[in-house]
Formats: structure tokens, sequence, C-alpha cells
């Protein structure tokens, strides 16, 4: 392809850094020390609290329940009929059929050129973060990458067994796989932004609103 | 487009000192900026330590920048990944549009990608036939006014909104006003059917890594979601010095770059993309092209202090302390790098020839070496920049001055000397317009301190 | 700092102490500013230090080295070097913290020289700038000054975050009987001098200038002091051309103010 770039390339790498090497002798060393930076005491603050709280504090909705029926009530309150799109995780398909609702149109996991007409979508997570109210959405894991991103209402199920302290622990777990997931997502509340004289809001591209239910039992 | 040049700086910067719509939208962003970033880093009791990390991790990877750059290559294209190398600009705009008209490409989203801007990328598709949309609102603004960015995280902070509002109601015809909350709805609208409609989405990285071959892109809007997941096609463009050796040093610098950006704990989304999908089933783009951009970086591996520009990871933090910024805003540097670390790397990316002005647009004062998160000795490279330019570029009048007056001061006769004269000097001449416009002179003592001290 | 691991002895209380210090006067007080060099021996010798000026000093070579003029900047530092290494003082004391942060780059401005980095580095590790030297090295806090007014502190760049000079000037500020002090807003915020940056780009100068200068003028003071003569120029050189009656005084001439 284009070897001569990549050889160019790596040999201006190389023979930039061995010119710099006299040089780097006689820098005095300012002593940037590698060392493991957090350690993040643990902490006694429950940690489905501990997620409402960060969620909520970046304009996210959420609501703690017990069980599938908790998680059916919410999904009563929260929707308004419509047309709704779910990934393919079949536990979001059965809860939705324990709640009465009345939907316009169930999709599920619409493709590219569908999912612009729905109104909300609904998943379930992977993981989920509870010093920053974030979800982790596995791509490979649920088909959720379009449902949790275009309609302007996104809907996430989690349960409390999924939710991790620290970012950190997230990554660990991620990189556990000895093939990485080709796409992973970090959401942290509703879509922003602050391009117009810095001032705040709420609902760009991504989703409008944010509505993370926990199921704090499970 | 009506680019300032980078040789016209003291113009430029004049020109921005008279207009006071925009010295009032940067005095509003750089103070929000610079306040909730001071919040955010307060909150982190480890800040400091964070910063040494992050300034380790990224000496190491740029000392060896080679071979990282090799693992995170060989991983990448074990994923399905293809990589493209351009030496230059030029080299990866062509890669680029080939791309693109090799899958008969007739609309490409873009986000938000300070790498692309460098490399004028849009306009190399244009002239190619391709209709470019930014999708970014930022940089959607700034491409409906047809102007540069002015900031590295906030490309249209120098607009109010009213003149936002303006733009709108001429190039979208959307009734005037300026509420915030309706500006980005019409542009959600209006972006909307593109990103469904395109064929090629292009981003930026923020950090490539080496260990497993995953891009790394944060954002709030939504729109680099969008752009990555909906086309067919994924092209990545990103500097070699992205590169970070382990997934684990996430946790190093998802801390510091959004608290240094905007004081936020974390950005809206993060994506994670390794490679291409697993099935032909899957949702997400069918191809994932990663180009790889030079263009002048490896040449400042060559000194341990000018290496340290590398490490920079675009925050905007030291634009928003900078008080020559804060004054005359990103357009006046003529660079899509401005402030501090553009007063660096553009002479270096771009050579001294034109930027020769900008490490003289300091008064080192080191307000982003305290706010860069990668701890870059900013002033010790603007100072290192003048003495490769000064002897070189320094105007024959300026470096016989100094020639002078080394001699002066190596000669104590000489020096008493030169004072008597500027004594004389100052009674008849109007000294140094330059201070005089705006200050008062304090004039030479009649007698000076070595005079005072053999009185004694 | 460099300055921190010398050795100088005991310190207890100033006065009675007797340790010789060298006056670097720099040229900007030597030409421009006479009092300030004035009162710093003033001070240092209240305190009990013995004073001694070497008539051969000239500059710290801080213009050329800044405007990037390094073959011209070296002779003048090694000249500097050599003059002061024949100096039996204790320690080199400077009302100036952007010289003494010079002197402290001196082991840069001679990296790889195997005769002069040693020799610059031992006359940096001496040389102290004057707020600094009181405190940290003497352990004086208080110098028997007294000043009637309301005054205010601007936090010098160099001084504050070359030599992290920033609690120093304050507690010695806080000891002068009779004075009001008021913090200043954004008190470490650059006058805009910056050397030839204040006549390369005269008009960004004065523009950050007036920031500094509207944080002045609201604090309601009757004075703005701070320890480097340059800044007081800049700032001082606008308040006047405003018609201010705020007078700009320097560390070292409040410190010897009776």
């Amino acid at each position: 392809m284009n070897n001569t770039a990549r050889e160019d390339i790596l040999g201006s790498i190389r023979s930039h850094l061995a010119t710099s090497a006299p040089y780097d002798k006689q820098e005095v060393s300012r002593g940037f020390a590698r060392m493991n930076a957090d350690q993040n005491p643990s902490s006694s603050v429950e940690i489905c609290g501990q997620f409402k709280e960060s969620l909520e504090a970046v304009d996210g909705h959420c609501v703690i329940v017990q069980g599938d029926e908790g998680i059916a009530g919410a999904l009563t309150q929260i929707i308004r009929g419509g047309r709704v799109a779910i990934s393919d995780n079949p536990d979001v398909e059965r809860l939705l059929h324990l709640t009465d609702l009345e939907i316009d149109e169930l999709g599920i996991a619409p493709d590219a050129h569908d999912i612009f007409r729905f109104d909300v979508g609904i998943s379930s997570v992977q993981a989920a973060i509870a010093e920053t109210g974030t979800l982790v959405l596995d791509s490979t894991r649920e088909r959720h990458r379009f449902v949790s991103l275009v309609p302007p209402v996104h809907i996430a199920i989690v349960r409390a067994s999924q939710i991790y302290r620290t970012l950190g622990e997230v990554l660990t777990l991620i990189r556990k796989d000895k093939e990485i997931s080709p796409a992973v997502t970090f959401i942290t509340g509703p879509s922003r932004t602050a391009d117009i004289e810095l001032t705040l809001a709420i609902g760009v591209h991504g989703p409008q609103e944010l509505y993370v239910i926990v199921d704090e039992v499970n | 487009m009506n680019h300032l040049s980078s040789e016209t700086f003291g113009e430029n910067a004049k020109a921005a000192l008279a207009d006071s719509h925009l010295r009032g939208a940067l005095k509003n962003a750089t103070s929000l900026f610079g306040e909730r970033r001071k919040a955010a880093a307060a909150s982190l009791p480890n800040w400091e330590d964070l910063r040494s990390e992050a300034r380790a991790i990224k000496d190491d990877v740029l000392s060896h920048l080679d071979r990282y750059l090799e693992e995170f290559v060989g991983n990448a294209e074990s994923r399905g990944a293809k990589i493209h190398w351009a030496r230059d600009a030029a080299e990866a705009n062509s890669i680029i549009c080939d791309l693109a008209a090799e899958s008969n490409a007739r609309i490409v989203v873009k986000s938000k990608s300070m790498t692309t801007e460098e490399t004028h990328l849009n306009a190399a598709l244009e002239a190619a036939g391709m209709q470019v949309v930014e999708t970014d609102l930022g940089e959607y603004i700034i491409q409906l006014a047809d102007e540069p960015p002015s900031h590295i995280i906030a490309p249209a902070i120098h607009k109010t909104r009213g003149q936002i509002a303006e733009l709108f109601n001429a190039e979208l015809g959307m009734p005037l006003t300026d509420d915030v909350a309706r500006l980005t709805s019409t542009a959600r609208a209006t972006l909307r059917d593109r990103f469904a409609a395109a064929d090629v989405g292009i981003s930026g990285v923020n950090f490539a890594i080496a260990e497993t071959g995953t891009i790394v892109i944060v954002e709030n809007e939504g729109n680099i979601r969008l752009t990555t997941s909906l086309p067919r096609i994924h092209i990545a463009v990103m500097g070699i010095e992205k590169v970070l050796p382990r997934f684990a040093d996430l946790d190093v610098f998802l801390k510091l770059l959004p608290r240094s950006g905007t004081g936020q704990r974390l950005t809206t989304y993060q994506s994670y993309i390794t490679g291409t999908k697993r099935q032909a089933g899957d949702e997400g783009p069918e191809e994932l092209h990663i180009v790889l951009l030079d263009n002048g970086r490896s040449r400042m591996l060559a000194h341990p202090v000018t290496r340290q520009s590398l490490a920079c990871i675009r925050c905007g933090a030291c634009l928003n302390a900078c008080p020559v910024y804060q004054q005359v805003g990103g357009h006046a540097y003529g660079s899509v790098y401005p402030g501090p670390i553009g007063a660096v790397i553009t002479p270096q990316l771009m050579g001294i020839e034109k930027s020769a002005q900008l490490p003289y647009a300091s008064s080192l004062c080191g307000a982003c070496r305290e706010v860069c998160p990668v701890k870059i000795d900013i002033p010790r490279l603007l100072l290192h920049l003048r003495a490769e330019i000064a002897p070189r570029k320094g105007k024959l009048s300026e470096r016989l001055a100094f020639k002078m007056w080394a001699q002066v001061m190596m000669r104590p006769s000489l020096y008493k000397m030169g004072a008597v004269v500027g004594r004389i000097v100052q009674r008849f001449v109007p000294v140094a317009k330059a201070w005089t416009n705006g200050r008062d002179l304090r004039p030479i003592e009649s007698k000076s301190f070595h005079e005072l001290w053999s009185d004694e | 700092m460099s300055g921190e691991n010398y050795k100088i002895g005991n310190r207890q209380s100033a006065i009675g102490n007797f340790m010789k210090v060298s006056l670097f006067v720099t040229c900007l007080v030597d030409q421009l500013w006479t009092s300030v060099g004035v009162s710093s021996v003033e001070v240092l010798r209240r305190v009990g230090c013995e004073v001694e000026f070497d008539k051969r000093q000239t500059c710290c070579a801080q213009p050329a080295f800044n405007t990037g003029y390094l073959d011209e900047a070296r002779p003048v530092a090694r000249r500097f070097i050599e003059i002061f290494e024949e100096s039996k003082a204790d320690a080199i004391v400077s009302p100036s913290g952007s010289c003494t942060a010079m002197v402290h780059h001196y082991p840069q401005l001679f990296a790889g020289d195997p005769e002069w980095l040693p020799r610059a580095q031992a006359i940096a590790a001496k040389t102290y700038e004057l707020s600094s030297f009181l405190v940290r090295v003497l352990k004086v806090e208080d110098v028997g000054a007294s000043w009637q007014g309301r005054l205010t502190w601007h936090d010098a760049c160099h001084g504050l975050r070359d030599l992290n000079l920033k609690t120093e000037p304050r507690t010695l500020i806080r000891n002068v009987r009779g004075a009001e002090f008021v913090e200043l807003e954004h008190a470490d915020a650059c006058c805009g001098f910056g050397g030839t940056f204040s006549v390369k780009y005269p008009e960004i100068s004065v523009a950050i200038l007036d920031q500094k200068i509207d944080a002045i003028e609201r604090a309601g003071v009757q004075a703005v002091v701070s320890g480097d003569a340059s800044c007081l120029m800049q700032i001082g050189g606008r308040l006047s051309r405003k018609r201010s009656k705020v007078k700009v005084m320097h560390l070292a001439e409040l410190l010897s103010h009776r």
C-alpha cells in the first residue's frame, strides 16, 4: 500500500530520536514518576444511590426500583406511547410487555435507515459506573448502538449487580476480554453542548433525554 | 475563506483589540472555562500526581514512538482496521479523497478534528466533488460563517449568540432568536438527515491505544457517535503522537482531559473503537480506515524541549489561561492551533518562515504551564524557539542592538557612559513611542545606584 | 528551588545575626529606580546583614536571553558568574524576582558546558530574591516597618511561578504596622510587561495591563506593591497616564519605610 510512507515516517521518528540523545542526557531529570495515581478509598456510600446522584448531576433522570415489576412500573411512568425501538436483549422486550403501554410501533433493533422514525429507544447495559453516573454499552453483546443514540429519548435498564464504583474498574473489565470488543460506548447523561457562549444546551445530536431505571435488588 | 496569516500576527492582534464583540465574547468564554477548570481540578485531591503520571506516560511514548506506533498498527490491523501513513498534509488529504472516491461517496459527515483543520481536508474533499458537512455545533457554525476555528475545543467561541442568531437567520432562514436552546435544536434538526445520508464519516482521535489497537474519541454532542456508527465507511485521522501504551492509561487521561478542557468530570460520550465489526449483520461501519499523520511531528522528537510539544492532549486550558489569547482570541494567530500551544507548535509544524512572530506573542508569564495537564513547559519552549529565530530572522537593527548591548554590559565604563547618554537622549528624543503611547515613562535617575554607592 | 539546600548556619532572631550579603541590584533598579536598591540595603542591614556591593556588576543578561540572543547573553552571564564568584558573601540577594529567576536559568544557558555548568549551578544556588531571602533563609517575617494606608500586592510572574513566591511577600506585608492589606482580584494575573513584549506588542501589553488596572481601581487602595520594578514601571506608567491617585511601591521601599 503506502509502505514507503510508513518507512519514511518510522525512519524519521528513529533518526530524530537519535538526534535528541545527547540533549536528553543534559536535561536535569524532572522526576515525572509513574505511580498508581488513583487509589480510590473504598466508599461506604451505597452504590445505587451514588450512581443516581452522579447521573442527576449531569441532567440524567434516574429512578431506583425493585425487580421486574418495579422496572415495568417505571417504564409506564416514562413512556407516553409513540414508536418504541428496543435492543435485541430479550429481557427488554419481556419487561416492556409487562407494562400495559399502548405504543404505535415496536421495532427490535431497527437498522440505520429505520431507526430515525422512533421516539424512544430502550436498552439494557453491560455495566455502569457509580462515581460518574456512566452507562457502559458493548455493541457486540447487545444490539443497542442505534437504539441508544438516535431516538430523542433513551431509556436504559441497569441491574445493581452491573454497577462498578470507578472508571478504572470498568476499564480493567473491558480489557479482560482477550479480544477487546469492537465498539464500546460510555454514556454519561443526555447529549449537550456549550459551543454557544459557553451556555449549556441539553439535547444536541444524541438523545435529548436519558432515563436510567436501576433495579437495586438484582 | 479569509484566513488571517500568522505572518501578520501584530496587525491581526490590533484589529482584534478593536473588536468589542470579540473582546466581550473572549472575556466571557475564557473566564468561564478558567473557573470551571479550576473547580474541576480542585475536586481531585491527587490532581498534581495525575499530571505527573500523565507526563511520565507521554514521555515514555514519545521516547519510543516508533515502537508504540508499530504496536498500535499491528493490533489495529489484526482487528480489521486499514492503516494509512501520511507524511504530510497533502498526502493525508489525497489518501482520504481517494478513499471517498473509491466508495463513490457524495456526502461526507465530519466530527470535529483539529488534525483535519490542520491539513485543510474540507477544501480538498470539496475540490474532489464531495459535499462535506461539519456536524459539531461549533464547527457547523464556523462552516456556515466560512471562518476558521478560533479555539481548540470550542471553535465558535469568538461569536456572540447574537452573531450566531444572525448567521442562522441568513444561512438557514431561521427566524431571529438568540435563545441558545432553539439555535441548538435548529442545528440538530438541520443536520439529522445528513447523518443518515452520508456515505463516509470522518472523525479525529483523542487517544490510540497501542496494546489493543483501540481508538478513543470523546465528545458531548453525540455527533461523533453518529458519524462513526451510521455511514458505511469510517475514516479516523490522527497525529502520530496520539498513541498511549496501555488501555489502563486511559484512567489517567480521562480524568485530566474533560476537567482541563471544559471542567466536566467526564464528557457525555466516549467511543472505544477497535477494528471493524465481527459479523456482517452487526451495527456499525463496514470499513475502518485510520490515517496516521506526521506533517512535521517526527521532527519535534529531535530535542527534549521540543519533544514535549507532542505531549499535548488538545484540552485548550492554556488558551483560556493566556493573557494574550484572552485579549486577542484565536484568529489573530493565523493558525488552526492558537494560544500558547499554538505559538510553539505552529512554527514547528509549518516552519518559522511565516510564523516567526508567534513565539514572541507572549509575556512569558507561565500561566499556561500551570494549567497544562501534561506539564508542558511552554515558556521554555518559547525561549527555545526564540533562540532559533532571533539570530536567523531577527531584524538587523535588533541584532545589532543586542550586539551593542552585550558590549556595553561587558564593560562597566561603557555601562556608566550609557546611562549618562541615556539621560541626555531621553530629554530630547521621544523615546520608545511603543511604550509612551499608552504609558508614562519613568525618567532615568540623575544618579545611578552605582554612583550613590560610591558617595557613601 | 535551587537555593534551599545551601547551608548557612542557624537562624533565629534577626537582630544581632551577622551574615554577609552581596547585593545584585539589577540594571533596571540601578538606572531607573535607585530607591529600590537603597531600601533593599537598608532592610538587609536592619535585620543584621553586612551588605557589600560589587561595582563591576551590570546585567544578568535576561533581555538578550528572553529575546533569543543566546550568543550575546552568554558572555554577559559568564561575567556575572565571575564577578560574584569572587565574593565571600554567604548569599547574593536581589530585589527582583525576574532577575533572580534569570540567574537560576544559568544552568540551562550553559547546559553541556563542562566548565561553566557547575559554576553556573553554584552561583544560582546562592542567589535569592529579597523576600525569599528574608523569610525562608533568615526566617524574618517582621522587619520593623510601618506605613499608613490601604495597599495591595501584585504577584510578579517570575517570582510567583519560577521562584514559588506567594506567601513570603504577603507575610512581610502583613507585619507592616498601620498597613491595611487587601488581596487584589486576580493578583497572579500578568501585568503585560514581559520585557521586550511590552514594546514589540504594545497594544496587547496595554490591553492586558488594563485588566490589572481595573482590578487595582476596584480594590480602592492607596498603593500597589510588587517585588519587581519592571512590573511597577508597567503598572505605574499606566496609572499615571490615567491620572490615578494610586501609587506604586516596591516591596523593599515598603519594608524600609518607618
